[in-house]
């Protein structure tokens, strides 16, 4: 162990050394996101505190006004909620849905690993655009699903411009992402540990329950992060299945930015919004802490 | 507690057989160790008796019921692997109250068993860490523990100690033997250091190749080997071929390139044989009668002996350990006997 430590000390020693000076290796990161992010943020949230007038953008006078129209109007909230929850199912499916998945590939003999590596990545070569109407028709009124449907029950199954196209269009654009962030944090837990607990008594199962599914914990902790904070500020797939029947919070950002013209209330919007996004990831991630307290320790 | 036999057990992995025809019998309460280099399929026979790999043919059985069927759950094997495979989500308690829990006991006699043991194996107070806030010593035990709490009917042990230091490994040793003697548990013990098999086992088992080369107690495959392998492979061997011409008092009659010597072990007149002896049965006197002169080339001190590499009659290259009192500067002529019990022949074709 002390030698391992002394070798890894004593090449983060040397490396600055040789190469260059680590302020310069992250100094094209840094302007690219001081120039494109920092700075459009800073602009946005001092935008959220102008006043609107009548005509044109905004005035150079501070208010709370727009805080005030974006927390208290209940439209606001419905749109919110709905968001959230929208994101919420999403990023459940997409676990149940990409877990067997990732167990699978992990698991796998290495020749079929590789296949279903490309399998799995090969929907991201697609645009989500061309993705977005692929679901369309199947989804449409004429599409595959709906005259199944039709032929076997005699029912209409019309789920273009309903929240079920929205959730299955994001699961269906998620797994990839959530699958290799678990099956990362799969490839991790050495195999001896599973034959310890067979070794035990434990069943296949209850080796599964007890020690594969919490050592997987912070994988899925990184997939579900990741699935989330996507699904909320997705906005493409949304507009696409929604068929502009179901408005989530980045379209309603966009319309009051560009369609009412009301750049105040769409940063207060956009600011409300950031930071409710941000606590519930906060509240998320401290109830996983809760579930992984060997990680603290 | 079992006794455990392995019969014609064969497990290839492709084209490559990891076990060939392994016949082996372990009494209760045995200590066996499995000793050979990498790749001999050592821990190969370990991960079948526990049920962990699947044999191709042949049969394991536990007190003589067959258990080759079984899933390891379901076999009451306790395991120690070489990397302990602690939970590293699970404190020290709940690593050793794991197995228990599966086997649904009372809440109550696992708080006591789990209690006693951690007593046992010195980790008291130590149950609420997690296993990376332990030492490897300390770690080693819990596995141990969490083994032997149990109750198995085998322990197999997969070099337990290759991954601690050497002062603590030499430690460890004498506290798992003595361990494995005060619980009178059935145990497979899996390493490639002779030093450890000699000091741990009953019996030792010798495979290379797959192949079960020899099985004996420590003394008896040190002092009579099954082949010029095995006496290579346990501690360091001097090696004169020679010709057998007969046989004398028990002993057999060598004619060699440096002389006629008698020694022990079973050959035919005129088989071609080495005989094996060990550097500390060479003598700088004429004791014994096997007698040979030979010139020092090199010494080596060691601190508690001297190494010596001596030049024979024949081209022989001798290697003696001796005294440090006795004194030969290289270039010296020396007289050197050994005692013919002391050396044993074995089959040249062999090795």
């Amino acid at each position: 162990m002390a030698s391992t430590e002394g070798i890894l000390r004593a090449g983060v020693r040397v490396a600055p050394r040789r190469g260059l000076p680590p302020w310069l290796l992250i100094a094209p990161t840094l302007l690219l996101l001081t120039v494109f992010f920092v700075v459009p943020y800073v602009n946005m949230v001092r935008m959220s505190l102008l006043v609107k007038p009548a005509i044109g953008a905004y005035e150079p006078e501070f208010t709370l006004a727009n805080y005030a129209r974006a927390l208290l109007d209940p439209f606001h909230w419905r749109v919110m909620y709905r968001t959230f929850s929208l994101a919420g199912v999403t990023t459940a499916l997409t676990l149940v849905v990409a877990y067997p998945v990732a167990y699978h590939l992990t698991y796998a003999p290495r020749r079929r690993q590789r296949w279903l590596l490309m399998l799995l990545i090969s929907p991201l070569l697609v645009s989500l655009v061309v993705r977005g109407f692929a679901w369309m028709i199947l989804l449409g009124r004429v599409g595959l699903v709906n005259l199944t449907v039709q032929r076997l029950t005699g029912h209409e199954l019309v789920l273009i411009g309903t929240p079920a196209a929205i959730v299955i269009g994001l699961v269906h654009v998620y797994v990839p992402f959530m699958a290799l962030a678990i099956a990362g944090a799969l490839q991790n837990i050495p195999p001896e540990l599973i034959q310890a607990a067979r070794s035990l008594g434990a069943s296949p199962w209850a080796a599964f329950r007890r020690v594969v599914w919490p050592l997987s914990l912070p994988g899925v902790q990184a997939g579900t992060l990741l699935v989330f904070v996507l699904a909320v500020s997705s906005y493409v797939i949304p507009i696409l299945l929604g068929a502009s029947n179901v408005l989530v919070m980045p379209m309603l950002i966009v319309q009051t930015l560009l369609d009412a013209f009301n750049w105040p209330l769409g940063s207060a919007l956009s600011m409300v919004f950031f930071g409710l996004t941000a606590g519930v990831v906060a509240v998320y991630l401290r109830l996983l802490a809760r579930g992984m307290p060997w990680t603290r320790a | 507690m079992s006794s455990i036999t392995l019969r014609g057990l064969t497990k290839r992995f492709g084209a490559v057989a990891a076990v060939q025809n392994l016949n082996l019998e372990i009494q209760e309460g045995e200590l066996v160790t499995l000793l050979g280099p990498s790749g001999c399929g050592k821990t190969t026979t370990l991960r079948l008796i526990a049920g962990l790999e699947v044999p191709d043919a042949g049969e394991v059985l536990f007190s003589g019921r067959p258990v080759t069927a079984l899933p390891p759950e379901r076999r009451n094997v306790g395991i120690v692997f070489q990397s302990y495979a602690l939970f590293p989500h699970m404190t020290v308690w709940q690593n050793v109250a794991f197995g228990l829990e599966m086997r649904r006991e009372s809440a109550r006699l696992i708080r006591d068993r789990v209690g006693a043991i951690l007593d046992r194996v010195q980790l008291r107070g130590l149950g609420d860490r997690y296993p990376h806030q332990l030492s490897g010593g300390q770690q080693q035990r819990v596995a141990l523990a969490r083994a032997l709490v149990m109750n198995p009917a085998v322990l197999l042990l997969d070099e337990p100690l290759a991954n601690l230091d050497a002062r603590l490994r030499e430690d460890m040793r004498f506290y798992i033997r003595q361990l494995q003697r005060e619980v009178g548990i059935t145990t497979v013990y899996v390493t490639h250091d002779q030093a450890e098999a000699m000091v741990l086992a009953d019996r030792i088992a010798i495979m290379r190749d797959g192949r079960l080369q020899q099985i004996g107690p420590p003394e008896e495959i040190y002092r009579r080997p099954s082949s010029a392998w095995v006496a290579e492979f346990v501690g360091l061997s001097n090696f004169i071929p020679g010709r057998v011409a007969g046989r004398e008092n028990g002993l057999l009659v060598v004619r060699t390139a440096a002389g006629t010597f008698t020694c022990a072990g079973q050959a035919e007149a005129g088989a071609d044989v080495l005989i094996c002896v060990r550097p500390e049965a060479l003598r700088f006197d004429d004791t014994y009668p096997n007698r040979l002169r030979g010139t020092v080339r090199e010494r080596v001190y060691l601190g508690n002996l001297v190494d010596y590499r001596v030049e024979a009659p024949g081209g022989l290259q001798l290697r003696v350990q001796a005294d440090p009192s006795w004194a030969v500067a290289p270039g010296g002529t020396v007289n050197l006997s050994f005692d013919p019990s002391a050396a044993w022949a074995v089959d040249a074709r062999e090795g």
